[in-house]
């Protein structure tokens, strides 16, 4: 049992029902530590997104209760849920990036809703583009960056404001690999620092890079909830990078080859 | 960091924007006109109260002497508080005063052509009917005048101006905040994904309102700004003509300070006009 202070979220038989009979959660319980970097796993539909959601009060469980930090959602006020929202960093799956602002207005936007002055709020954002590699991009718009870039600002936007917790649901999902494993190293060296991250996904290589704990969801019910393999998204990385420079130089030696032959071939004839 | 929300709103519909500021400029224009209007008849009406309330003008044949026996038969029934005698000569100098300008209207009137007449005031208003009644049987009086009837008229006719244009202002001032109401709502709609991106990552009610409650204010500010000051600047410009027109009739100069004020609680109104469309609009669409 963990005491309470430990605690960053827990779900306490939640179901949740849409439409009165559709139900996409069924009676889950977990817990969360602080500080823990916890993946959500599991298929298309199996209710992943809704969990975020109800920690997020974007959704209101039907029956069950959640708390997040010692907050009760079940009974938290309608008025303090941007308060709540400020306490959590989230990177949607849709992005959800403002189209008609740049890149450093739409990372600015969670330290404005906090009251932070302007010039502070872009000196800090500023700061945190320049930390997700994005220094060249401040003033550009959404819709002038590539996929991954995009992923980054609504990684920055996240955690902008340092919060204790970030929510990232499949983000490096339509990704290459190379850029996925950045993400993870950014979403790292933020659990590194103290923040707790619960992070949906589906890729496996991610998940087989490391972290803390595995809950696996199915059809809205936890089926498994395991300790991750430990080993370093780095170390991951490398292999990954280093499998595919090998592939490339076979690929360089087989077209070498085939020209050897081709030319042999014409000096016999 | 609002106003330059409110400026980027504006910025991407202008149309929208000048509809709702060209809405409120007429409706600020005509309370501005409605108002000027007001503010000539009280002074208008004020000025033929402080007249005299009942005025008798004698026939040619009447000597100072029957009109001075006339005048003591209306001092003896103590109702009168003052009474004035105007000669034929005192009354050819007053007309030469009211049409210095124009030598052709002197030219033509002579002392003979004007009557004598005393102007009376009553100690009571009640008094005046008694006093006409008593003069009106003479074979020495052309003609008895009351102011009343002149007051009573023109305030009927005001009166009438007044509910005219109240009902006008009425209408107007539903349509600006049916208007405004549209625009905003059509904004919070276009914007409505914005929005619920903004509430997702912690944006307060008041951040996501002010900007739409400010743009109202804004619509509200500027249409009083022109509206009012567009009704202000041709009354001066036309003041000239309306002088000469009310002639003798004392409602100029008016005060620049008057105007100021006019146009500022106009545009407090104004502003507060916008809130509340903009307020109704943010109600009906950002539950």
């Amino acid at each position: 049992m963990l005491h309470v202070n430990l605690v960053m979220i827990e779900f306490k038989n939640v179901s949740k029902k849409f439409g009165g009979t559709n139900s996409v959660l069924d009676n889950i319980s977990f817990l969360i530590e602080k500080g823990s970097f916890v993946y959500l796993v599991g298929p298309t539909g199996s209710g992943k997104t809704t969990i975020f959601r109800l920690i997020i009060r974007d959704l209101f469980p039907t029956e069950g209760s959640i708390t997040l930090d010692q907050w009760d959602l079940f009974t938290l006020p309608k008025s303090k849920i941007p308060h709540l929202r400020r306490k959590v960093g989230v990177v949607f799956q849709d992005l959800k990036l403002l189209l008609d602002r740049t890149v450093i207005e739409n990372v600015m936007l969670p330290l404005q809703f906090s009251g932070v002055k302007d010039e502070e709020a872009r000196r800090r954002a500023e700061e945190i583009i320049i930390d997700v590699g994005l220094a060249e991009k401040l003033n550009k718009f959404p819709l002038q960056l590539s996929g991954g870039e995009k992923q980054r600002v609504a990684m920055a936007r996240a955690l902008v404001f340092n919060p204790e917790i970030i929510l990232a649901d499949e983000p490096t999902g339509n990704l290459d690999i190379q850029t996925s494993f950045q993400i993870l190293d950014l979403l790292k060296s933020i659990n590194k620092r103290g923040a707790t991250v619960f992070m949906a996904t589906h890729n496996e290589k991610l998940i087989d890079s490391g972290g803390d704990r595995i809950i696996i969801v199915e059809r809205g019910r936890i089926v498994e909830d395991k300790k991750a393999r430990q080993k370093s998204a780095r170390a991951d990385h490398e292999t990954g990078k280093k499998a595919k420079d090998e592939k490339e130089e076979l690929k360089k030696d087989k077209i070498k080859l085939e020209s050897l032959v081709e030319e042999k071939g014409k000096n016999v004839s | 960091m609002y106003l330059n929300t409110v400026a980027k709103y504006i910025r991407r519909s202008p149309y929208q924007a000048f509809s709702a500021a060209l809405i409120m400029s007429l409706t600020f224009f005509s309370i501005s006109v409605f108002a000027l209007l007001t503010i000539i008849s009280v002074r208008f009406i004020s000025y033929f109260e402080s007249r005299p309330q009942l005025t008798i003008f004698f026939k040619d044949n009447a000597s100072r002497e029957d009109i001075g026996q006339v005048q003591k038969q209306l001092e003896d029934t103590g109702k009168t508080s003052l009474m004035v005698y105007v000669s034929k000569e005192e009354a050819l100098k007053i007309y030469k005063e009211q049409n210095k300008n124009d030598p052709i209207l002197l030219d033509l009137v002579t002392a003979d052509i004007l009557p004598a007449s005393i102007e009376v005031q009553a100690k009571e208003a009640r008094y005046l009917s008694d006093l006409a009644g008593i003069v009106k049987g003479s074979e020495l009086v052309e003609e008895v005048i009351f102011q009343k009837d002149i007051v009573d008229t023109l305030i009927s006719w005001t009166n009438a101006v007044r509910y005219v244009g109240l009902a006008v202002i009425a209408i107007l001032v539903t349509v600006s905040v049916m208007v405004i109401i549209t625009i905003i709502g059509i904004k919070i709609t276009v914007r409505r994904e914005e929005i619920e991106i903004m509430k997702l990552i912690g944006a307060s009610n008041w951040f996501i309102r002010a900007p739409f409650l400010l743009e109202g204010i804004f619509y509200g500010f500027t249409g009083a700004f022109i509206g009012g000051g567009l009704a202000i600047g041709l009354f001066y410009y036309f003041s000239p003509s309306l002088e000469a027109f009310l002639r003798g009739v004392a409602i100029f100069p008016l005060s620049p300070v008057i105007m100021l004020e006019l146009l500022l609680v106009e545009v407090i109104i104004a502003c507060i006009l916008g809130t509340f469309a903009s307020y109704l609009a943010v109600l009906r669409y950002l539950k």
